[in-house]
């Protein structure tokens, strides 16, 4: 029972936490607005002017939405990849996700489509395809039979990676008029994103989260190696193929609007398992929470930090992952899960 | 229970299993032994449907195995596998709850017969203790007991293992198979378990299996199994098998390599061993390793010497214990002291019984005979100086005889009375 007492608390506190950032992320940006009429707005029970309520409903709370969405979405997925590889060295682009999205998002500047669909950025669309097609390529490359062996598909993935990166780097050199735009994309930002993102990406993220969260139980039992897996009355091998499937997906969705954000895939289900323990029933919600609150204040970090100017936000996780997984490689190191 | 037919299975172009018919019955415990490459892990992987044989089937219950869905088979068969290293810092209540896996439903929290069950199976594995600790904070034969557990809570007809105790300490190995003894007359688990450990496993199995090339060598109880000239054959290997005196259970022991040199020649040299008591099974092993045709006697049943001389397959006059060594017996020793070329006389004991064996040597004074004398004869002597007057009768008028002081130079002496 004390056990479950601790758990409780640790939620209601990240649970507070979250909600706590969200309100400061909504007052503060490179804009100066009176807190009195934020307050108001969310309150709604006093007129504000137009250009107040367009900060606010049309870009500050959709970024705040888009951020917590991508923060859990890179958090979730990193925490299934790590089980399912059962390597703690692993985030959700190692298979060469945001190679296949980035030289999607190249291909599209390089030949100048635009094609708007339903009002959309065409980009966004873009780097899910490539993403998408990616995962799809290395899924075939690293196949034997109707197995998929874990290696090969790390490999595959680390493959693929590098022919896609350095078609990035090629199409860079043949086309620069786009760089900056580019090279935003590639570092991670959130900068201008609106509703329209996030009603892209929705479906797909909580497809792929649905179908995580019903196979909570079997990623425990994967754990054990999938042998042992197996003589427990797993499905191997189609229920890996079915979380690969899921957080792949997942990734490529928040990845399409975010860039390639790092660390936080590979940091947060580290700290969510130190503190949690190794069970997803448990982990995974408190993944997707710690991710969600870290990318949040990052994003707000980078919105106000040099404002007016933007910075990447794959600057700041980085710039704060990095150290503490340093920190982890030389205190735990023999005890890293 | 389960039953294998013709199962044949190949890695890549490399043939592990040639065909192996098995029938195992409820409540047997089986060990699988054979060396390396002979197949006995990709045997026990094709029983636990692992791997999927080439040809033949694999029946559990009457019904084969292929037509088993994962879920199904895991509620009848549970399987210790040889590694079972868990990354994952799980406590060990939750990795044995890991178990009841297949008697639950994916969104049913646990189930009083689940509490009651895992509970149950850390009883029996005397893991109640562990209960809170971490799996990675445990030894390696606490581990093991863990593993075992969540194997048994889920309530298995039938528990496969593979080298369950390859990886563990001698004292753990022990603690491993009694409880694997346990849990097989206890409540009549039927086990089958992959071990090299051909002692371990005929201490505790009830039939072994040898495993030669992918095929089934022999099988049946460990004395008929483990016999010296099956272990030659499968592993290429000298080895002298004794019985346990506790378990009655055979017994491996390696013969080094060293001791085995010009064994296959013999020498032309024939000796005849007159002792008792234990006296002489030191250098018996030293002389039939060197390559001396040897015999023995007379020797009574079951004496040390006896049993050593029998384990070496030295020739044997014998004679029943307790009483004088009869007159037949007396006969058949002459034919052998005849066609000897030395005689050694260890320093054995004399009493009524083995007298005989001293009268002897004084009707061969043309033979040569090595006598030890590193204890005095009156020490020996339990018949009132009867071996002591014999004894000194013998050195008085017998040119061949020779003295050695010093055991040790034993070999030394004989090599020099060889030539």
């Amino acid at each position: 029972m004390g056990e479950n007492k601790k758990n409780t608390f640790i939620y209601l506190t990240v649970v507070l936490f979250s909600f706590l950032l969200i309100f400061l992320a909504l007052f503060i940006g490179s804009s100066q607005i009176n807190p009195t009429d934020i307050t108001a707005y969310i309150l709604n029970n006093k007129a504000v002017s137009a250009s107040t309520a367009i900060i606010i409903g049309e870009i500050r709370l959709p970024r705040i939405i888009l951020a917590f969405i991508v923060g859990a979405g890179l958090a979730v997925a990193g925490a299934v990849f790590q089980a399912i590889i059962r390597n703690p060295m692993v985030d959700p682009y190692i298979i060469g996700i945001s190679a296949g999205a980035g030289t999607g998002v190249m291909l599209a500047l390089f030949l100048g489509i635009e094609i708007a669909l339903f009002n959309l950025s065409s980009l966004p669309a873009f780097a899910f395809l490539g993403a998408v097609l990616t995962v799809f390529t290395v899924y075939q490359l690293a196949r034997v039979g109707n197995k998929l062996p874990v290696l090969t598909f790390l490999l595959a993935g680390v493959a693929v990676s590098f022919i896609l990166n350095s078609l990035m780097s090629f199409l860079m050199v043949l086309r620069t008029e786009n760089l900056q735009q580019l090279v935003y994309w590639l570092m991670g930002s959130l900068a201008g994103t609106g509703w329209s993102d996030i009603r892209m990406i929705l479906p797909y993220f909580l497809t792929a989260l649905a179908v995580i969260v019903f196979y909570l139980k079997d990623l425990n039992i994967l754990l054990l190696g999938e042998e042992s897996a197996a003589h427990l009355g797993l499905n191997v091998e189609r229920t890996k193929i079915i979380l690969l499937g899921a957080a792949s997906l997942m990734t490529a969705s928040v990845v399409s609007v975010s860039g390639s954000i790092g660390f936080i895939g590979l940091v947060v289900p580290h700290i969510a398992r130190m503190i949690i323990g190794p069970d997803h029933r448990r982990l995974i919600p408190l993944a997707a929470l710690f991710g969600a609150s870290f990318l949040l204040l990052a994003d707000t970090a980078a919105r106000t930090l040099m404002a007016p100017m933007e910075l990447p936000v794959g600057i700041i996780t980085a710039l704060a992952g990095g150290p503490y997984f340093i920190y982890l490689l030389r205190n735990k190191s023999k005890n890293i899960w | 229970m389960l039953k294998t037919d013709k199962i044949k299975f190949s890695y890549d172009q490399e043939k592990i299993l040639k065909g192996i018919d098995l029938e195992i019955k409820a409540g047997a415990f089986i060990g699988i032994i054979g060396p390396n490459a002979s197949g006995k892990s990709t045997l026990l992987k094709n029983m636990s449907k692992t791997l999927k044989a080439d040809s033949g089937s694999v029946y559990l219950d009457h019904k084969l195995l292929n037509d088993y869905n994962s879920l199904e088979l895991a509620k009848k068969m549970a399987v210790v596998p040889q590694n079972t290293e868990v990354n994952f810092n799980f406590n060990v209540y939750d990795i044995i709850m890991m178990g009841r896996h297949p008697y639950q439903k994916r969104w049913s929290g646990l189930s009083q017969e689940d509490k009651q069950i895992v509970k149950e199976v850390m009883k029996v594995t005397d893991t109640l203790k562990l209960k809170t600790k971490l799996i990675n904070e445990l030894s390696g034969g606490e581990r093991q007991r863990v593993i075992i557990a969540r194997a048994l809570a889920q309530k298995p007809d039938i528990l496969l293992l593979d080298e369950p105790t390859s990886s563990l300490d001698i004292n753990y190995q022990g603690e491993i198979y009694d409880l694997l003894k346990y849990l097989n007359q206890e409540f009549n688990l039927t086990i089958i378990t992959v071990s090299h450990d051909l002692n371990l496993t005929a201490q505790y199995c009830e039939e072994l299996l040898l495993l030669k090339e992918g095929k089934i060598f022999a099988s049946g109880p460990a004395e008929e199994v483990l016999t010296e000239e099956n272990i030659k054959a499968v592993y290429n290997a000298e080895v002298i098998i004794k019985t346990n005196p506790l378990s009655e259970k055979p017994f491996v022991t390696l013969v080094p390599e060293v001791n085995r040199i010009n064994k296959r020649e013999l020498r032309d040299f024939r000796i005849h061993v007159i002792a008792g008591g234990g006296t002489a099974k030191k250098f018996l092993y030293k002389l039939e390793n060197l390559g001396y045709q040897l015999s023995i006697g007379v020797l009574n049943i079951g004496d040390a010497d006896w049993q050593a001389a029998k384990e070496l397959g030295i020739k044997i006059v014998e004679a029943p214990p307790f009483i004088d060594i009869s007159k037949n017996e007396i006969q058949e020793n002459r034919k052998f002291i005849e066609k000897a070329d030395l005689i050694i006389l260890s320093d054995l004991p004399f009493g009524h019984g083995n007298l005989a064996n001293l009268e002897i040597l004084l009707d061969y004074p043309k033979k040569k005979k090595l006598l030890f004398s590193n204890l005095e004869i009156k020490k020996r002597d339990y018949i009132k100086g009867k071996a002591e007057r014999i004894w000194n009768k013998l050195l008085e008028a017998d040119k061949n005889i020779y003295l050695l002081k010093d055991r040790s130079n034993l070999i030394k002496n004989i090599k020099k009375l060889e030539n």
